[in-house]
């Protein structure tokens, strides 16, 4: 198998429409009403849990805006940090500066993330696989040394923008007009969820009209889509815009409940974690990739107790690629559609395994 | 003006020598990729494994020469568990999955590693024979630095005449070029894999070592010689070694430059290169036409 195919995620997504069974939805759906149950109950148990829901979400979005280019266009960005911490800088220099108000900001976030999005696309998308995803992680790390050393302030001249290394701290909280209080974490937490479930409804809307086809296509096949009248290029710009749209609004969401704005937000390990959820949870079914992120966050948060996490979760992710190729998404249909056959499918990988590396 | 020449000069000098040294880790990069379709994100922690034992072979038995020797080979070590029980299982499977597989790996070496050596860095003591400069033309140049230029130059021939003249270096073009011909022809082609790995996770050891005296070794030096390594074997063109050398050589003296005229945002330099060279060739440098 060529790189080339390894951006063709065909095999990878086994379920690309099950979010759109009724099944699917209903599932959705569930998950959205228990999440709006456990907001107010982790508020009273215990804040801090909270304050990782929060953070799921906002990544899970963050996931989910990637693998809208990754899973339906084919377009491996390793660079999608550069539009979550475009947002959220977007957001603290406004909130800094400005109003903050969220129905001001959190736009700002959106249109923030579409405009780098577009910019880091045009320059990008004649490139293809592996070189496509160098570009992006190159136009990221520019927009990381930016921040870090923070040019723009050298380049207008004033004392400081970014804030540099230590970044925008102690922003204040976000408002709407003084009618929600968005100071109240749980408020925050609504909105946050809110925000996620119709990015949520409005990818899977995208993904599946005319033009979300069209994406597919290109991914299928590049070549004949342009043979055919499509202009492929414009495709993929419009396409990573879209995607840095949700992923500038997951950086708005993300910053201003951290209360800070900081260069680690942009920088490339950001972006390859991001990818690590994609294929842990399940590439190409738009709901892996945002449980892969919860799955991840949760287990980053569980194992810091621990003196050598990071051994740990590395493990994880070995032996999820080695036993899991479908990651998350696929244990969990496989689980669905034949419990019973899921142990036999763990005996038949193991089998494989002891094969392949003893041969 | 005197000045300012020796200054260029100092750095031209010492970009050559990174660039030398970061070719020994972008050639294993390049040489895995080329050959195994694998991109390696262990590949900097397999260069950080080789800084941190030079940093105990050097300080136990108080000799440079044994840790610039040991510590590679047990680097060595380390890649062939890795390729045999880790990427063995993934072959002829999507690739990507190699990047899980490498990146979970990345992470559990950082961890490991601040778990035996802690998080502070640390630095190889140069031997006592290399210690001190040398004056070339107006520069103070230190003998290291000298000497890493040199030994990571004649390594970097020794490769380039390996793959291009010997019969190892055709088996491993032909290995690369039509695995199952090989296969067919009644060659061990896993075994040709593993010893590539290995091979090249051995050179990446080697640069550990030898940077590891002259930077210094910390946790972060994996991820952040990765991304050097991922720009230079990019620019050159994936999967050609001679482009990896040329990449390496240009990524040396862009950062020493850069370095010169404005530290602080030295890799914007590196990163708008890599940009423009892709943009202008998207396939690197030396890479084939298509991105395979």
């Amino acid at each position: 198998m060529g790189l080339l195919d390894a951006f063709d995620p065909r095999e990878a997504s086994p379920t690309t429409d099950g979010i759109l069974t009724n099944r699917g939805r209903f599932g959705v759906l569930a998950l959205i009403a228990a999440l709006a149950v456990l907001g107010p109950i982790a508020a009273s148990v215990r804040p801090f849990w909270l304050y990782l829901l929060v953070q799921i979400l906002a990544f899970a979005l963050l996931a989910l805006s990637l693998d809208f280019v990754f899973g339906y266009a084919g377009l491996l960005s390793f660079g999608h940090a550069a539009m979550f911490g475009a947002g959220g800088y977007a957001v603290a220099l406004l909130v800094t500066h400005v109003t903050p108000n969220a129905l001001v900001v959190l736009p700002a976030a959106v249109l923030t993330g579409v405009v780098v999005a577009a910019f880091i696309g045009w320059f990008s998308v004649r490139a293809r696989g592996i070189y496509f995803a160098m570009l992006t992680l190159a136009f990221a790390q520019i927009f990381y040394v930016a921040a870090f050393a923070d040019l723009p302030a050298s380049l207008l001249g004033v004392e400081t923008v970014t804030g540099g290394d230590n970044g925008l701290v102690g922003l204040a909280a976000l408002e709407a007009f003084g009618v929600v209080d968005l100071s109240s974490r749980l408020n925050y937490y609504f909105l946050t969820l809110a925000l996620v479930a119709l990015s949520l409804l409005a990818i899977v809307r995208i993904a599946n009209s005319p033009f979300g086809r069209v994406l597919q296509g290109v991914r299928e096949n590049e070549d004949r889509m342009a043979f055919i009248g499509y202009d492929v290029e414009r495709y993929k710009v419009i396409g990573f815009a879209i995607s840095g749209g949700f992923a500038g609004l997951a950086g708005g969401l993300y910053v201003p409940f951290q209360s800070l704005a900081q260069p680690q937000l942009l920088h490339w390990t950001l972006s390859g974690e991001l990818v690590v959820m994609l294929l842990l949870g399940g590439l190409g079914t738009l709901w892996g990739p945002m449980l892969g992120a919860g799955v991840v966050i949760l287990l980053e948060e569980q194992l810091s107790g621990f003196t050598a996490w990071e051994v740990i979760l590395g493990a994880v992710f070995v032996v999820v690629v080695v036993f899991a190729p479908q990651g998350l998404a696929g244990v969990l249909v496989s689980l669905r559609d034949d419990p019973k056959d899921t142990l036999g499918k763990v005996r038949d990988a193991l089998a494989n395994y002891r094969e392949k590396v003893l041969k | 003006m005197l000045a300012e020449f020796s200054s260029v000069l100092r750095a031209t000098m010492l970009g050559i020598q990174l660039g030398m040294t970061l070719a020994l880790v972008a050639a294993g990069l390049t040489l895995i990729f080329g050959m195994l379709d694998v991109i390696n994100f262990a590949h900097g922690s397999l260069y950080m494994i080789g800084g941190y034992l030079g940093v105990t072979i050097a300080s136990q038995f108080g000799s440079f020469w044994l840790a610039l020797l040991i510590a590679p080979l047990a680097v060595g070590v380390v890649a062939a568990a890795i390729e045999v029980f880790g990427l063995r299982a993934l072959y002829g499977r999507n690739p990507l999955y190699h990047i899980l597989l490498t990146f979970g790996i990345a992470i559990m070496v950082q961890g490991l590693v601040v778990e035996i050596w802690g998080g502070q860095s640390l630095r190889i003591e140069a031997p006592e024979m290399l210690s001190g400069t040398v004056s070339i033309g107006p520069v103070q140049y230190p003998v290291y630095w000298l000497f890493v230029l040199a030994i990571s130059t004649v390594l970097i021939a020794a490769v380039w005449l390996m793959i291009d003249r010997s019969d190892l270096g055709i088996l491993m073009r032909a290995s690369a070029h039509d695995t199952e011909m090989v296969d067919a022809l009644g060659i061990d082609v896993s075994k040709v894999f593993t010893g590539v790995f290995v091979f090249g996770a051995i050179l990446a050891g080697i640069a550990g070592v030898l940077l590891g005296a002259s930077r210094s070794v910390s946790p972060g030096m994996g991820f952040g010689v990765i991304i050097e390594a991922f720009v230079i074997v990019v620019i050159g063109g994936l999967g050609s070694f001679k482009g990896a050398v040329y990449g390496a050589l240009l990524v040396g003296l862009v950062t020493a430059y850069g370095a010169l005229i404005a530290p602080s945002v030295t890799d914007i330099f590196l990163f708008a290169m890599m940009a423009v060279v892709l943009m202008v060739r998207p396939n690197g440098l030396f890479g084939a036409t298509e991105a395979a």
